[in-house]
C-alpha cells in the first residue's frame, strides 16, 4: 500500500466511525460523548480530505472544476480488481 | 430523498472468477433474507413507527442495506467476469446464464426471484420490529 492509499484509507476509516456514530446516536440521542466524537471525525475527515486533494488531485469529481462532466468517468465502485490480473 | 456516493461502503477486489460462489452469494443479493429485502423491509417499516428513534434508525439502516446490496451485486459481478463456457457449465452457472447472462438479478441461489413475500410490513412496531430480529438473525448456511 503507498502513502495515497494509505491516505484514502484512513478518510474511509473515518468516515465509517462517522456513520456507526450517527446511528449510534438515533437510539441514543442524549448521548453528549457520542455527539463530540462525532464532531471530532468530521472535523477530523475534512482535514484529511483536505490533506488528499491537495497532494493527490480531488477525490470526488463534483468537488473540482474539470473541462468534461467528470461523474461518468471509470471505473465505478464495482469495476475494481482486474487491473491487478494484467 | 437519496443522494449516491460513488463508491462501496468497503472495496472489493475479486481477481479470480468463481461462478458456483457466485451463484450461492447471489442469495445474500436478492434471496429471501438478502439485502434487498432487508432494504424494503426496514424503509418500508419506518412510516408507521412511532417514535423518532425508530423512524430514524429504519431510515438509516435500510439506507446502509443498500449500500451492503450494491457491494453483494460487486462481488457476484467480480466473480463471474471474464468466463469460459467450459466455466460456466463445469460451475453450474449455465441455469442462471441461460436467462441473465452474467447481469445481476435480484434472486435466489436457485434463480427463484425476488419476491417481498420473504418480508413483512404490519404497520405494527412490536410486530414489526420482532420480524426484523427474525429477519436479521437468519444465517446463511454454507
Amino acid at each position: 500500500m503507498n502513502e495515497q492509499e494509505r491516505l484514502f484509507r484512513r478518510i474511509r476509516a473515518m468516515q465509517f466511525a462517522q456513520w456507526e456514530l450517527h446511528m449510534f446516536l438515533d437510539t441514543h440521542p442524549n448521548d453528549c460523548e457520542a455527539a463530540k466524537k462525532l464532531e471530532e471525525y468530521r472535523t477530523k475527515t475534512a482535514a484529511l480530505i483536505k490533506e488528499y486533494e491537495a497532494a493527490y488531485g480531488p477525490m470526488n469529481e463534483t468537488s473540482a472544476n474539470t473541462s468534461r462532466w467528470a461523474w461518468i468517468t471509470g471505473p465505478w465502485p464495482w469495476e475494481t480488481g482486474e487491473e491487478e490480473d494484467a | 430523498m437519496w443522494v449516491y456516493e460513488k463508491k462501496l461502503q468497503y472495496p472489493i477486489r475479486i481477481k479470480n472468477p468463481n461462478p458456483a460462489l457466485a451463484k450461492l452469494i447471489c442469495a445474500q443479493y436478492g434471496g429471501p433474507n438478502g439485502e434487498l429485502g432487508a432494504s424494503l423491509r426496514y424503509l418500508s417499516q419506518r412510516y408507521t413507527m412511532p417514535y423518532p428513534e425508530l423512524k430514524a434508525i429504519l431510515t438509516d439502516i435500510g439506507t446502509e442495506e443498500l449500500g451492503h446490496l450494491e457491494m453483494v451485486g460487486t462481488i457476484v459481478y467480480q466473480l463471474t467476469r471474464n468466463l469460459t463456457p467450459q466455466q460456466i457449465k463445469e460451475a453450474g452457472f449455465d441455469s442462471y446464464f441461460i436467462d441473465h447472462t452474467t447481469g445481476i438479478y435480484p434472486a435466489d441461489a436457485n434463480g427463484v426471484p425476488f419476491s417481498a413475500g420473504s418480508l413483512a410490513v404490519a404497520g405494527d412496531a412490536i410486530t414489526d420490529l420482532h420480524e426484523n430480529m427474525a429477519a436479521d438473525a437468519a444465517p446463511f448456511h454454507l
